[in-house]
């Protein structure tokens, strides 16, 4: 640099226009936030209101400080929030009630009255009733609405006796690994508790994209100490700040999580008292059939959830307690054989340790290296440290689940974490998503009347049983009570999408292709489809059955036609032709908007009272005020619900319709349907419901006692003081601090208080039939099936960085963040060989469909790998065939098994997923 | 120094590419408070771009301007194609007015080829060693302004109080020469109002006490903003005494004072798949010919205090980093722009 560079003039002191100084100014300021999906999410914002206007958003940024020592929370923020406001006038934007002219998918609409699209919609729905009955009334369940919208929708399909499809296998965000484990896949740290880590792994994540609010929690925990390693085929956007990358081959992931498993025991590095304590690997397992060894099989008059520990003090098999993970004067052995007398004879036993430890031979590092693609000396090298760091498996929303094995991977991964100590301790675990925790909110469903004195009754009662079934079982918990309460009310609300799909969607040619399932599928699909059905083990879940044809689709939150795996081209074909009546309310025009025959327009942000997503990710309640009022006709979505409940109840008045019954034979009455819904006038005004909702769920004392609508107007936001009474909540196992970050499974390490799973610990064997047939009684790996057909490339994904979900897809502002439409990342010598060059566009194909979509090359694509982020909506593509046309939406046979411990469903938890990764694709210029 | 021997002050920026991710916030945040009036559609006066890569304009970095052994060089103002974006699209056709061809959304008339965030995430290197590293652009408040110099209209100027460069856009007559001068290509053409714009350095919320809307919406907490002849705060200590914060491009001689702290990368592997933990996987000259020779010292830095702290040590340097409370990011700004009641 020359160092005689003259300075420029600084004698003058001017300032900018005064327009820049008016662009700035505002009248009012509201608490904001986006109470959507964009999970975990939850970011305080201001809006600042201009001439009736909103004119623009900015962080709070009003955190305190948690913990000493660890970073604050300010600001929290993303793109698509700093630009929500221009979504309010947004050209995708629905203003009026419309319906089709035309045929679907025309495009083409006329405005109509509320009245009239609530007359038809309501005549619609008691035609269905009558033709079919209630079940054919489906509303899938996206979670792009805030709370109020979800009671709505709730409340309105219950009382209807409809069926709302689980969301998270519509998602597929259920991680069935975990699920089979710890009987629950949701525990959740928040995000400052990342900052403890030592060693941050983003494996099936790309937090870059997704985590923007959170991330500076993992760049700052590395100038921490903590080293973030990022295991993935690509070198993507979450490579970039890591300290090291592992390109691991795709689909191989649980032989590289085995491998490090191997040299943590070879090497001596095993956490021997965490390992027996928390997990079933010190139990006994009957060498010949694979099964625990259970205090049935010993005596007559014995337990088959009983099992055994080898006590090498006495030398004797031992009842493994149930009420406690901890062993007392117990010694578990960690490796076997042994031989015990049962009923039938000595058997020979060895340990779930000693068993694993024979299937990791195959893991070698050399060998797993072959697998994986990952140096052997790496592979020892990261196991090592994980053996001695702090470890934490990706902070959130982990999507091995979304591939065919995620079930094993996720396996494997958590056998590396339980040999290696690393979960209930702060910077350590590994996380999907958790929520729910927001009792008030869960009270309201179950509410006719104002006032705390029925919630108290309620917690009261629900109390009372508690203390009773502790009383009678004395080895139970809070956690296994409230979570078995939950595996064995009947299904309300959410029903497993499964049965649906198979019957009604479509997806029955797909799941019945052997070829496009693992080898280990011994018989044909469909055989175990029924036998699962045929013996009950979905019972009650297992609606709609094959006499009750969906007739009505009610989309609110979602965009079935774009996310669901399998495709819009399957669904249009084999669903839509079925549906009489199609209906979406939406902010915005979707895909399913576009193919459907009413939209009715809603609510966006800010326009509406709203709560982010109840989550331990970020331990606050979080508030977004109404600022302005909606343009236009549109309105608040429980408000539409409303309205077609009044206009149903009327309509059902004027025709006679009669009461009718559910399959599982409960009792509606439309005639009486606005009654129900509002509980005879109590909950017509949002503000009120909202103050119950806070009144309610300061009752349980999660929330300062004080909270209300008004309270929370002048905060914002609360921390939690307690996560609350649901399943979920309780499931995370660890009492909150004002001052500490969160760390889920507390209660299990320091208190050992045992697991919600058939063994009552973390459960690495599952030693169900239809497992032990397949080779999946424990961890291992398998490679991916060929989805899709005989094809070069595999498909990979995950969220886009763009929109959440494809709810801000559309937007010109985001639109203008990258290249305005949609696209693939292919590897540039595998672009070299197809002839293809940058923005070129391509045919991604195979037996299953087709799209088309422009091509952006990067080195960083694994060869062989195309990705295709997700978000997308179908018509930014080409004849508006989206890359969810080409993904079978497999399901993993055994996710239907049942009859077994923790496998039963319940809403968001154990139940089969389709999944995408892994596709196989060819790709040509187009 | 510049206070003591000039009695001015200049405002400076740190942007930590370390903990930048891309995400355009402050792009966003910056386009939704200052460019949504007539002719700004298409201006992104604060641009993320991923590294290796074109930029914003594409190619800027040929386009010329700034200095060369003082004298200016002579550069081309960008085309309203070289930047490319202010898209319209077909909403109403695809969506309202009849589709049943089902044309898919897009950019309305011509196809664009450019747009302010192109090229991201597409990056440099041979698989697996590929690279990138994200790089937040705004004006860089140079000391040496070119734009300010190249004005013929005496409509542009350097700020006393702050160093900010701003645009008297009564007296601007659209000549462009000063996108012609400045060597970052960060000023932008209006075409309704034939006049040029750039970064105003937020000086209305500065003048309050707030700090810039990229700075302080940057979810990522990377961007410092502060007085450089604040001893105590973190511009000085980052810039002048750790000297891991660099400018961009000082062979430009502008003496910008925006200024970067150098992108770590993974470690790169050798080619038999075995990690090479001394490597780097970035290029250092790379890296040199996008932060001068002194990124190396400051790239051995931070290196140097990322392993102290690994092996728990203390590290003054990580600990401002981390930023263990944000408002440290902008000590001097932290005030709550909802604290400020208008007239
Ligand atoms: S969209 Fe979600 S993540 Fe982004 S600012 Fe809003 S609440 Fe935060």
């Amino acid at each position: 640099m020359a160092a005689d560079v003259t300075k420029t003039e600084t004698t003058s002191n001017p300032g900018v226009s005064k327009r820049y100084h008016d662009m700035w100014k505002w009248d009012e300021v509201y608490w904001a936030s986006h109470c959507i999906d964009c999970y975990p999410g939850n970011c305080p914002l201001r809006v600042y209101v201009k001439d009736g206007q909103v004119v623009r958003e900015e962080p709070a940024g009003a955190f305190k400080t948690v913990q000493e020592g660890v970073p604050d929370m300010n600001p929290m923020g993303c793109q698509k929030g700093a630009g929500w406001t221009r979504l309010l006038s947004a050209d995708e934007r629905v203003l009026h009630p419309l319906r089709r002219v035309g045929e679907r998918g025309d495009g083409k609409w006329e405005e109509i009255s509320w009245d009239e699209a609530t007359t038809e919609v309501a005549d619609s729905i008691l035609d269905a009733i009558e033709e079919v009955g209630p079940e054919s009334i489906v509303a899938p369940s996206g979670c792009n609405i805030g709370p109020l919208a979800l009671v709505g929708r709730g409340k309105f399909m219950g009382n209807l006796g409809g069926i709302t499809l689980d969301l998270n296998a519509e998602m597929n965000d259920f991680s069935a690994g975990l699920y089979m484990t710890w009987g629950t896949f949701d525990p959740v740290s928040s995000i400052d508790d990342w900052f403890h880590s030592e060693i941050f792994l983003i494996w099936f994540g790309n937090p870059v994209y997704n985590r923007i609010p959170h991330y500076h929690f993992i760049s700052e925990a590395r100038y921490h100490g903590c080293e973030v390693i990022n295991i993935a085929p690509d070198v993507g956007p979450s490579a970039s700040h890591a300290d090291y990358h592992m390109p691991v081959r795709p689909g191989s992931d649980a032989a590289f999580a085995l491998s490090m498993c191997k040299v943590v025991i070879d090497e001596g590095l095993i956490d021997e008292k965490f390992a027996t304590e928390q997990t079933d690997l010190a139990l006994l397992v009957n060498t010949k059939t694979n099964k625990y060894l259970r205090e049935s099989d010993v005596t007559e008059e014995g337990s088959s959830r009983q099992f055994y520990a080898w006590d090498a003090r006495s030398g004797q098999a031992v009842l493994a307690p149930r009420g406690t993970l901890f062993w007392g004067d117990v010694e578990p052995a960690l490796e076997g054989p042994f031989t015990v007398d049962t009923k039938d004879g000595p058997v020979e036993v060895t340990t779930v340790f000693s068993l694993m430890r024979e299937r990791l031979e195959d893991y070698e590092p050399e060998k797993a290296a072959e697998i994986c693609g990952i140096d052997a000396d790496a592979i020892r090298s990261l196991a090592r440290k994980i053996a001695t760091k702090r470890t934490n498996i990706l902070g959130s929303l982990n999507n091995a689940s979304k591939h065919y094995h995620g079930d094993l991977i996720e396996r494997s991964q958590i056998l590396l974490l339980a040999l290696t100590g690393n979960w209930g301790k702060h910077g350590t675990g590994m996380r999907s998503w958790g929520s729910g925790f927001l009792d008030g909110m869960l009270a309201f469903f179950l509410k006719s009347k104002r006032g705390p004195e029925l919630t108290g009754n309620m917690l009261d009662m629900a109390e009372a049983m508690m203390q009773m079934t502790l009383q009678n079982d004395p080895t139970l918990t809070r956690k296994i009570v409230s979570v078995e309460q939950s595996r064995n009310s009947e299904p309300m609300g959410f029903v497993p999408p499964v049965f649906f799909w198979y019957r009604f969607a479509g997806y029955k040619e797909a799941w019945d292709n052997a070829d496009w399932h693992d080898p280990s599928m011994k018989r044909p699909f469909e055989e175990y489809f029924n036998e699962a059905v045929e013996k009950g083990w979905w019972r009650g879940a297992d609606v709609p059955h094959e006499d009750s044809p969906p007739r009505v689709l009610i989309e609110c939150g979602g965009n079935v036609l774009r996310r669901t795996r399998g495709g819009s081209k399957r669904l249009l074909e084999h669903l839509w032709p079925q549906l009489k009546k199609i209906v979406t309310i939406d902010v915005r025009m979707s895909a399913t908007a576009l193919h459907s025959d009413i939209v009715l327009p809603a609510a966006q942000q800010y326009e509406k009272l709203g709560f982010g997503i109840p989550s331990s990710h970020v331990m606050n309640l979080t508030f977004c005020d109404k600022a302005v009022d909606p343009p236009g006709e549109a309105l608040q979505e429980w408000e539409i619900f409303r309205r077609i409940a009044e206009k149903v109840e009327e309509r059902a008045k004027e025709r006679g319709v009669e009461p009718y019954k559910d399959s599982r034979n409960r009792t509606y009455d439309p005639k009486t349907l606005h009654e129900t819904f509002t509980s005879s006038g109590e909950w017509l005004d949002q503000e009120v419901i909202f103050d119950e909702m806070l009144r309610d769920t300061a009752m349980v004392g999660t929330i300062p006692e004080n909270a209300s609508l008004e309270d929370l107007r002048e905060k914002g936001f609360y921390r939690w003081q307690g996560l609350g009474l649901s399943a979920r909540a309780v499931a995370q196992a660890t009492d909150p601090q004002p001052d500490e970050t969160f760390v889920p499974f507390r209660k299990h390490v320091e208190e050992g208080e045992p697991y919600p799973t058939l063994c009552r610990r973390s459960q690495f064997l599952i030693d169900h039939d239809w497992f032990i047939e397949a080779d999946e009684h424990l961890p291992i790996h398998k490679e991916p099936p060929g989805i899709g057909g005989d094809y070069p490339f595999q498909v990979s994904s995950g969220h886009n960085r763009w929109s959440i979900h494809s709810l801000n897809t559309a937007n010109d502002l985001m639109l203008e963040t990258h290249r305005g439409e949609p696209h693939v990342v292919v590897n540039d010598h595998d672009a070299e060989k197809l002839g293809i060059e940058d923005h070129d566009l391509v045919r991604v194909f195979n037996d299953a469909g087709e799209f088309k979509v422009r091509v952006k090359i990067s080195s960083g694509a694994c060869p062989g790998q195309v990705v295709m982020y997700n978000g997308f909506d179908n018509y930014q593509f080409p004849d508006w065939a989206g890359p969810n046309d080409a993904e079978p939406g497999m399901i993993k046979w055994l996710h239907l098994a049942g009859g077994y411990g923790h496998f039963k469903y319940w809403a968001t938890e154990w139940q089969p997923c389709p999944v995408m990764r892994n596709t196989r694709v060819g790709i040509e210029k187009a | 120094m510049s206070a003591s021997t000039t009695g001015t002050r200049q405002i400076a920026m740190v942007l930590d590419l370390n903990k930048c991710i891309g995400c355009q916030t402050c792009a966003v945040a910056c386009k939704s408070l200052w460019c949504k009036d007539e002719g700004t559609d298409y201006q992104w006066w604060c641009t993320v771009n991923t590294m290796p890569g074109r930029g914003t304009p594409k190619d800027y970095e040929e386009m010329g301007g700034g200095y060369k052994d003082s004298i200016p060089v002579r550069g081309i103002a960008p085309s309203r194609e070289d930047f490319g974006g202010g898209w319209k699209f077909n909403h109403s056709e695809v969506f309202f007015d009849g589709n049943p061809e089902h044309k898919p959304l897009r950019v309305a008339g011509e196809q664009p080829q450019w747009g302010p965030n192109w090229d991201e995430d597409q990056g440099a290197g041979e698989y697996p060693n590929s690279y990138f590293y994200y790089m937040p652009r705004l004006c860089n408040f140079c000391t040496h302004a070119a734009c300010v110099d190249a004005c013929p209209r005496g409509a542009m100027a350097k700020r006393s109080s702050d160093g900010i460069v701003v645009r008297d856009e009564d007296r601007c007559r659209g000549y462009q020469f000063c996108a012609e001068a400045c060597p970052y290509k960060k000023i932008y053409f209006n075409y309704e109002l034939k006049i040029s714009q750039h970064c105003i350095g937020c000086i209305p919320r500065l003048e309050q006490g707030v700090a810039p809307a990229c700075a302080r919406q940057c979810p990522g907490r990377l961007v410092f903003v502060g007085y450089l002849d604040d001893e105590d705060g973190p511009i000085h200590k980052l810039v002048n005494e750790w000297k891991v914060a660099l400018p961009l491009h000082p062979e430009y001689e502008t003496l910008p004072n925006v200024y970067y702290i150098p992108p770590l990368a993974p470690a790169p592997f050798n080619e038999d798949g075995s990690v090479n933990e001394a490597g780097s996987r970035i290029p250092p000259e790379h890296l040199e010919s996008q932060f001068g020779p002194g990124v190396h010292d400051a790239i051995d830095t931070l290196k140097t205090e990322v392993e102290k702290a690994r092996s728990g040590e203390a590290s003054g340097l990580m600990d401002l980093l981390i930023a263990y409370n944000w408002q440290d990011l902008f000590p001097d700004f932290t005030r709550d722009p909802i604290d400020i009641t208008w007239d």
